[in-house]
């Protein structure tokens, strides 16, 4: 199981890279593993903004629907389309091919309530 | 027109025996069985074999796609390691007894049943899968998103879908309007008959009543009949015991979960 270091996680699974003001999101290599094939990925409109633990859309897997949530706040400003052809990219390359959202950061001090990849880590066993 | 519809038999042979003698007496002019024909009981072989007798229109359960490619996996989502370790015996046991004809047939199933009646000058399209249009083992829950409903039955262009797997009927209308019309589209588990899980240990299947007036704009124009009946439960759970599945499965069958 994969914790990318350089990221940055909520606890509620999705991961926050940061390059600049822009962030990518999508969900980790766990929560993938728990959820099974994932056959849909409900993303939202570029243009949405959000605010940190707010539900930013849902991701349908074979067993069951979950929520996907901010890790932090932000404006949408790009969705990987790539996922509507082919939504189990967030199985097989959850950290890479299978990111969601881009967003550009309102407030990059909420990055403070994120975990690093140790602490996230440490709540999935 | 009245459409019975099964599935999730489950190799349960005196619960598909006591299906069709209550199926003859309400005499439907249609039946089609939903898949899961196999596995979690003694009796695969025999319950193919019924069904392929009487020629009724069949389309493939997650299971017997496992099976008829003499896999390991079922494709069914355990939760926890001892489901898991449960679920792997019934899976190699069912592929143990499952003789090559009858795994043939079960290999040459359809995935979908799409049926297009021709009413009110429109059409009205009847859509039968075993999980959903896009997964054969995606679990449609009741308490499933309207949206997320709306939106698989839209893309698979579907008014009425009717679908299996998780063993626990419900019936979903669903309000969708476009260019200020409001039209419905129907959301049907039609349970299961040899494997309930929804408490109550009959079996259970649907019966769907479609007539001249039925219609897309008029939600009350088809009906959804829920049929439960009685069968020899204590027979089927005792089978599971004398075989080398799991005793649970015959708790599983008496208090129907």
């Amino acid at each position: 199981m994969n914790f990318p270091e350089q990221l940055k996680y909520h606890k509620e699974h999705t991961w926050l890279r940061i390059e600049g003001n822009t962030g990518t999101i999508g969900i980790t290599e766990f929560a993938q593993s728990e959820l099974g094939e994932i056959v849909y990925v409900d993303q939202p409109n570029i243009g949405n903004s959000y605010k940190q633990d707010e539900v930013f859309g849902t991701v349908e897997a074979v067993k069951t629907v979950s929520d996907l949530f901010m890790p932090v706040s932000g404006k949408v400003t790009a969705i990987n389309s790539g996922l509507r052809q082919e939504p189990a990219l967030v199985n097989s390359d959850p950290f890479g091919e299978g990111w969601m959202i881009q967003i550009e950061l309102t407030d990059t001090s909420e990055t403070a309530k994120l975990l690093d990849a140790a602490a996230y880590r440490a709540i999935t066993q | 027109m009245k459409i019975a519809l099964f599935s999730d038999i489950h190799a349960n042979l005196p619960a598909l025996e006591a299906f069709f003698k209550d199926l003859d007496s309400r005499k439907p002019d249609a039946v089609y069985c939903l898949g899961d024909l196999v596995g979690y009981n003694v009796w695969a072989n025999e319950v193919v074999n019924e069904i392929k007798k009487r020629g009724i229109p069949t389309i493939a359960g997650n299971y017997d796609f496992g099976i008829g490619r003499m896999s390991n996996e079922c494709g069914c989502a355990y939760k926890t390691d001892h489901e898991k370790s449960n679920g792997n015996i019934s899976i190699s046991y069912t592929n143990e007894i499952m003789k090559p004809e009858e795994r043939a047939y079960l290999r040459t199933l359809p995935a979908h049943i799409k049926v297009e009646y021709q009413l009110n000058e429109d059409k009205l399209n009847l859509l039968l899968v075993h999980g959903s249009p896009r997964k054969i083992n995606e679990y449609l829950f009741e308490d499933r998103e309207e949206k997320s409903l709306l939106r698989i039955m839209h893309d698979a262009d579907a008014d009425i879908m009717c679908f299996g797997h998780t063993h626990k009927p419900y019936h979903r209308t669903l309000q969708e309007t476009a260019e200020n019309k409001t039209r419905h589209r129907h959301a049907i588990n039609i349970g299961s008959v040899g494997k309930p899980k929804d408490g109550n240990p009959q079996g259970g299947y649907v019966m769907l009543h479609i007539n001249d007036n039925s219609s897309i704009l008029d939600k009350d124009s088809i009906q959804v009949e829920f049929i439960r009946f009685d069968y020899d439960v204590e027979k089927a759970a005792r089978a599971v015991e004398a075989s080398p599945l799991p005793d649970e499965y015959a708790d599983m069958l008496r208090k129907g979960y």
